[in-house]
Order: structure tokens, then sequence, then C-alpha cells
């Protein structure tokens, strides 16, 4: 059984950057730093509704065709069409598997209900709903009734809100966006701001940041920020902070899934890898403030690990630790 | 040396009011050379004489200006359906009324399979299946597994698109159990299984885990030959001669089977596919440039140029866009108001897509169904008509459900037409007074008669396989205007018979700009009759769509509805 692909799905309204994000993580080279990753190391699946607007250098495509632009990168960027469940299924059997999927959701749809998806895929997991606002513009699209309702439904279900385009809002009016953000936005989800819809690739999941301990040596410890000796940057934009451990001990599968419901939403991502005290390993996601626990795949050498990432100066590392513990079985 | 076949009949109803009415015509290369009586055909030389129609009666040739060539291919799968319908074969499929009827047809199905050597697990899908007519619990998998020997896999799709129902076979062969997180995925609230999945899976994540194990076969079946043949055999068996597809990709394989199916002489129905505008293939530019360049490919029974495009969802799934105050009932039975439905396609992108495939000369036919969806249209259309005006555009509002007499008059004024849901006044016309729209707004429902009167071209369709193409039916809807529970809603609102045909005929003709070619029986025109057993106008109007078809005649070539 392979390990589970993150699955993301960035929403907003038309003209709020979500072509621009896309082009932007899909071209990133993240540089030497790190896991050795950025998009020289990490192959991500794109899925939009119209290359067209996408517009990326031609230098950078390897192949296209068949509804598919392969870059030279390793990355791909596929079209929806009308049925984004075959789209997927199609994305899902190529080979090697994508280190990770993420979905354009129109400008008018709900991108929960494409979020569904990750769910309903045993070769899928959850990594999140990012919905883009357009700092220049929402508040003057939100006075048009027949779009009101449109420009707020997808943030209800939201783990990420970015404001984007805050260089073309002038105060009155960044400072109306937020107003409107206030009002619509469900209480406790985090919000960044950003020009040009820059937000870091580190968002695509803790899962394309798997510490070397993911399996590596077996040892206990944890880190912040830069991460262990010998251990990777989590993430490499300082709006951002991660919690890595390799963790001792078994835990206990219900208290588990009791502590990632009720983590903190200062917490963006979190993936965990545990054993059980039967012998089995228990795999743990929170994302699009969403959590899931189910049974994974023993790692090679038996490393257990757990790796979180939040907004710079807001992760809860102690209450982490502390929450953690009161999971664990053996030794009590 | 060309030939001339002059067919008599006992009456010819032409929809041309210079000659409303002739007994016989004269037809030369395809084309209708004379009309008339038999001297004034003769008087054109030498003809062979056709008696075949003497005690029928002619009409032009129906155009249905909306429907899906599915209408065909569906029946591949078995039907579920409430109401009685006919498969391309003639067969009637009578309507199921009870939950018990659904469990004793898929009995029969699965027997079937069994006796054809189809495997035990070989999934039976049916389709057409409606909850909102049945007043008992919901269809669930326990239900179904009374069907057979429970081993078979059986998904039932519901007639909205949005919905299937399957049995515990094919929850367990999809891998859906109680701890399912996917939130279409319905459970059961209460009782002994309470928590564990119902079989109900609405939306499309949920469907999908069923899609995925049961793969690209069924309902999602891509368009084939035999599809088109089955939908030519529905269309002789109702006396249409021209059809729409009003929503197509138009890709390779799609051009493919349309055009070598439009080159048999044996295929009996022009058709006009429209292209895909939204959520498709093509940016709005290459979509236009695309079309535009298979206009040099038409022929004779195939039509390129037509463009879809589509605005909101459908009324009785909650999701058309509403003006206030909304919906009169929610989809919990509850008092309305509170939520609008969807848009398919953003207001503005709608405005800039229109401008790019109206710029390029192409017709575009825009679903709208709310009254909300049909303003914006109305509004973004008057914008790019004002910065790109054009002469003779024919674009045209399609379903345009709750459209009143304030907007057919702005869409007079910018020369759109409207084709009305007709069928909609039977097929939930009781759902629309009692639950959507409430009991006063349902009178204005597909409102025919305010159409006319504000000097709106008026088509009238049924969206096949929606709701079963048949012209001579929808006509009837808007003639009668009578729901299954004996209302009529909106008398005034109600069509002549001689009305109703025009929007089965020349009416339709017109939005597909073939109204100089079809619609109507005149010299000039193509030789394309439906063939009928009685006048439509001179039987009672509640009998029209009991009106016998007995086939067709498609430039020249007569198909008779069975056999041949």
């Amino acid at each position: 059984m392979a390990p589970r692909i993150p699955f993301t799905v960035i929403g907003g309204f038309l003209g709020a950057g979500k072509t621009t994000l896309l082009r932007h993580w899909l071209t990133l080279d993240d540089g030497p730093s790190g896991s050795g990753s950025g998009a020289s190391g990490r192959r991500i699946a794109v899925l939009v509704n119209d290359f067209g607007e996408l517009n990326l250098d031609a230098a950078l495509i390897a192949q296209a065709g068949g509804g598919a632009i392969a870059l030279s990168n390793g990355c791909v960027c596929c079209s929806i069409g009308d049925d984004l469940g075959n789209a997927l299924i199609q994305l899902l059997d190529a080979w090697p598997p994508f280190d990770a999927v993420v979905v354009e959701a129109s400008g008018v749809s709900d991108p929960w209900r494409i979020a569904q998806y990750a769910l309903a895929d045993p070769r899928l997991v959850l990594d999140g709903v990012t919905v883009l606002v357009d700092a220049a513009a929402v508040a003057s699209q939100a006075l048009d009734p027949l779009l009101a309702d449109t420009l707020s439904r997808p943030l209800a279900h939201a783990d990420l809100i970015v404001l984007n385009k805050v260089d073309q809002a002038d105060a009155p009016t960044l400072a109306a966006a937020q107003a409107w953000l206030a009002r619509h936005a469900p209480p406790g989800v985090p919000q960044l701001q950003t020009v040009q819809a820059q937000v870091p690739r580190a968002l695509l999941g803790a899962a394309l940041y798997q510490p070397k301990g993911w399996g590596g040596d077996k040892r206990g410890g944890e880190g912040r920020g830069g991460g262990l000796p010998g251990h990777p940057a989590v993430a490499h934009d300082q709006r951002f902070e991660s919690w890595a451990v390799q963790p001792e001990g078994t835990y206990d599968a219900a208290r588990l899934r009791a502590w990632l419901q009720a983590l903190p939403p200062s917490v963006l991502r979190l993936k965990a890898l545990l054993p059980l005290a039967d012998g089995r390993w228990a795999e743990g996601h929170w994302a699009g403030r969403h959590a899931s626990l189910r049974l994974g795949v023993p790692p090679p050498d038996d490393g257990a690990a757990l790796v979180a990432i939040g907004l710079a100066e807001q992760l809860p590392c102690r209450a982490l630790a502390t929450g953690l513990d009161a999971c664990r079985i053996h030794p009590a | 040396m060309t030939t001339t076949t002059v067919f008599s009949a006992r009456r010819i109803v032409t929809m041309n009011p210079a000659q409303p009415e002739a007994t016989h015509v004269a037809v030369r290369d395809g084309r209708i050379l004379a009309v008339g009586d038999l001297a004034q055909c003769a008087a054109w030389g030498p003809h062979t004489l056709d008696e075949r129609f003497s005690d029928k009666v002619l009409l032009p040739g129906f155009v249905e200006g909306h429907c899906h060539l599915k209408e065909g291919s569906l029946w591949d799968q078995p039907y579920l359906g409430w109401f009685d319908r006919r498969d391309p074969r003639g067969r009637l499929w009578p309507g199921l009324r009870s939950v018990d009827a659904v469990v004793a047809r898929l009995s029969e199905l699965d027997a079937a399979m069994a006796a054809a050597g189809k495997a035990d697990d070989a999934p039976l899908i049916a389709w057409g299946f409606d909850p909102i007519y049945f007043s008992e619990a919901r269809l669930t998998a326990p239900d179904l597994d009374r069907a057979g020997n429970g081993r078979r896999p059986i998904v039932i799709a519901h007639a909205n698109g949005h919905l299937m129902t399957v049995n515990s076979a094919m929850l367990q062969a999809a891998g859906i159990d109680a701890d399912n997180e996917v939130e279409g995925v319905m459970k059961f609230e209460a009782g002994p299984r309470q928590g564990q999945p119902n079989g109900e899976l609405q939306e499309p994540a949920a469907m999908y885990l069923v899609l995925r194990r049961v793969g690209n076969a069924g309902l999602l079946a891509p368009l084939d030959d035999a599809g088109l043949r089955a939908f030519g055999a529905m269309a002789k068996l109702q006396g249409v001669t021209t059809a729409t597809d009003l929503v197509n990709k138009l890709g390779e394989a799609d051009l493919a089977v349309l055009e070598r199916q439009a080159d048999d002489e044996a295929f009996p129905v022009r058709i006009l596919p429209a292209f895909q505008a939204f959520h498709g293939t093509h940016g709005a530019a290459a979509g236009a440039e695309h079309v535009q360049g298979l206009v040099a490919r038409n022929r004779d029974k195939l039509r390129y140029g037509l463009v879809k495009m589509m605005l909101d969802g459908s009324i009785q799934g909650f999701s058309a866009r509403l003006r206030w105050p909304g919906y009169f009932k929610g989809s919990d039975g509850q008092p309305g108001g509170a939520h609008n439905g969807i848009w398919v396609t953003a207001p503005s992108q709608y405005e800039a897509d229109f401008e790019a495939y109206h710029r390029a000369g192409l017709t575009i036919h825009t679903h709208t169904n709310g009254d909300e969806a049909s303003g914006g249209a109305i509004a973004a259309i008057e914008r790019v008509l004002a910065r790109h005006p054009r002469p003779d555009h024919r674009h045209t509002l399609q379903h345009g459900q709750m459209i009143d007499r304030p907007m057919f008059r702005r869409m007079a004024a910018l020369g759109l037409g409207a084709n009305l849901f007709s069928n909609h006044l039977w097929y939930w016309g009781d759902q629309h007074h009692d639950i959507t729209m409430g009991p006063d707004r349902a009178h204005r429902l597909d409102a025919c008669r305010s159409a006319l009167d504000e000097g709106v071209r008026l088509a009238i369709h049924s969206d096949a396989p929606v709701t079963p193409l048949a012209p001579l039916f929808t006509a009837w809807c808007a003639v009668n205007r009578i729901t299954p529970s004996g209302r009529v809603l909106g008398a005034a609102e109600r069509l002549t018979v001689h009305e109703a045909l025009h929007a089965i005929t020349l009416g339709p003709a017109w939005t597909l700009k073939l109204d100089h070619e079809i619609g109507s029986i005149e010299c000039g025109k193509r030789a394309d009759f439906a063939v009928l057993h009685d006048d439509p106008r001179n039987v009672p109007p509640m009998a029209l769509k009991d009106v016998r078809v007995w086939g067709t005649v498609l430039s020249g070539r007569v198909f008779p509805a069975t056999g041949g």
C-alpha cells in the first residue's frame, strides 16, 4: 500500500489569484535549503479549469497534449474537463505516484464539495482548503446582490484564508475587505496577507516535508523552526514555523483521534505515524480543520514521527507535546 | 436524371399561413417542389405518385430545440422511473409507483442478467428513479437487498443526476462502511443500523466511490454509434426530423461518431450539436475558433455552429438562482427564502465568454432556470449587444421557466428567443406548486402565452432524457398546463393547438437559424415530414398527446417508426 497523496483545494472567486498561486507552486524552486525539495524534488499534479489562463513559460514545458502539460521539473498540470472524478482516476493511475494533488475550484463552486474527493479515495488524504480573497475587489463585489452569497460560501470550510492583492488595495479598501472577512469568515480560521498570491508551498502539507526521522534513526527529541540537528527545516518562510518529534512508546487510537479533533486552529497542518499497543500503526492527519486517523503502513525502520506546521509565533508546541503525551499508553 | 415523387395524404398541415392545408406534396432532390392538389404537383412534369400516406396526416417534421442524444444510449440501461416511458424499440416501460415495484423490476432484471450468463458480481445499473414522487420513506440499501439473491451490486441513478442509491453488495464492493467520512455518504439516523451507510450517495464525491468501481461504463459512457442510432429510432417514433444535442464537447471522438452517422443514408434525423462553452475543454477564444472551424464540416444532416452556456442549476434541485423571495420551501420542506441556488458560471465570466462567442458570429443558447439567472443573462446580453450589435443573432434563453412579462419585453427588445420547458408543467408541476415556487408563482411557470404576447419567438422542449422526447406531448403540456393531480397551472398562459404546433416546428427552427430550410411544408424547404394517423387540430386538446405517429420523412426518404 503506497502512502496516501495529500490533496489540496484552492478556492476563491474570479480574479482572486488562484491561477497565479498555482503557477507559483508549479514552477517554484525552493532552492537548496530544506529537504532538498522545491520543485526539483517534489512532483505536484495540479488540476485546473483552463490551461490557457495559466500561461506557463514555454521553456518549462516538457510535453503537452491530451489535456495535460508535463513540466520539466516533474510537475504536471491537467484539465479537469467536465468531470473531476474522471480526471482524478487518470491522475491517480499515473506511475510513479505524485507527491501532492492540488485542485483549482472554479470561481463559483464550493471548494468543500471538491475536498470530499480526498475523503472518497483511499489513495488520497485531505490536506486542506485554501480560499483566496481579492483584497482590492471583494468589498465592491459583495455589493452585487447576484454575487454576495457566492463570494462568502467558499469561506465556510476554509482552513486558511489568503487575502491577496493587498498591494492593489488602498487603506480604506483593505479595511473594507477585512471588515467583510470579519463578517463572513468562520471564527478562528488563520488568515494570511499576500501580494501576487505568494503563498509558501510549505502549505502543501506536512506530508511533503517528511523529517529524516520519518523512517530514519530512532531517537527521541523535538525541534522547532529550523528543526533538529540533522533535520530539515520544515518551513522556508519566516511566516511559518514547525514542530517535529520522533516520539517513543505506543499510543491509544481513541485518545489520538480525540486529540486530533480538538487541535487548536493555530495548527495548520499535522501528520503523525505512531505505533499502537497491538503492534499496528496509526496514521493521523490534521488539515482543513479536519482530523483523520486510520491504520497506516509501518515505517521500514519503526521510526515513529510527528510534524506540525503553524503560523510563526502561533504554533503551541508545548500544548502539542502535552497533548501527545496524554495519548501514550506505554510508557505511561 | 432527377425524379419527382408526389405524396398524397388525407391532409397536409403546412404551417405556412399562405397555404395552410393541402393534399399533395411533390418532392425532388430531397426538397419540396410543390404543395397543393395532385394537379398542381403534376404540373411540374413526370412524377411517381406515392399513395402510402393517403390515409395519414402530414405535418412539418418536428424540431426538438433542446434535447440530448443520451436519450438514445441511456436505454442500454433499464429504466425505473415513476412515469411510463417508451424505449427506442417502442417498448413501453410502465412507471413504478412503489418501492416494492422497483424491487420487483430489479429482481426481473437480475434474473435476466443471470440467464444471459452475466457473472454474479456484474453490476446492475439503472436510471430514472425520482424520489420526489414517493411519499413513503426513502429508498435504501436494505430495500434493494431484497432484489435477487443480494450478491449482484445494484446502482440506481436518480433522475436529477445528483444522487444514487446502491445496495449492500455495491457498498461492500466500493468499500463504503460506517467509517466513511464523505459528507454525501448518507447513514441511518436511528434504528438497529444507526450509523451504517443507508445506500444513498449524494453529490459527485460520494458517487465517485461507486463510479471508480463500476468504471467509465453505463451512465457515463461516451456517445457511440449504437447510442446515436438508438436516438434516431426514438426520433422516428416521435415524428422528430431535427434535434439538437444541447451540450457536446465536440472532441475528435464525438465528431467521428456524429459525422459517420450523419453520412449514413439510414440515419433519420438532422442533428445540431451545441458546443459546451462552460466547464469545458476550451477557453472562450479557443472555443469560438474551434466551433468556427467546424462549420466548414457541416453537411445536410449535421450542423455545427451552436454554442451552449449555462448559468444556474435546476428549480426542483433547489439549485436554480431565484429572485426575491426565493424558494417557497427548502429541500427539507421547511419555509424557504434563506438559501438561493448556485451559479454554474459566474455572471461576469458568462458575459465575457458570451461576448467572445457572439463576436465570432455564433448562436448562443443559455441555460437559465431561475428568474435571477434569466435576468442576469438578459442584462449581460444587453450590454454585449450595446458594445457589439449584430443583426439577427438568434441567441436564445433555454428553460427560462420563471421569466415574467417585464423580462419577456426586454428579451423582445434584444431579439432574444425563448425555448421554454413546458414538460415541467406536467412532470414537476405539483412540486413547483406545493414546494419550490408556491401556489402563486407556480402559475407563471413556463409562461408561453406571455412570451408570445410580448413578441418573443417561442419554442418548447423536453430536455430529453430529463423528460421523454415527444414533441406532441410537449405541445399537450403547453396547451393544457395540467399537473398529475389535475390542477391547471396558470390557465391564462395556455397556448392554442396551432400555437403549440408552431412552437415544435417553426419556433425552434427559428432558434436554430434553420427556419428557411425546415419547420413548414412549402416550396424550396427540405422534405421533412411527421407522418401522423390523425390531425392534431381535430382532436380534443386533452388528446393531443395521444395522436399516433406513423413515422417520418426526411429529405424525401420515408422512415416508418417501426421496422424499416
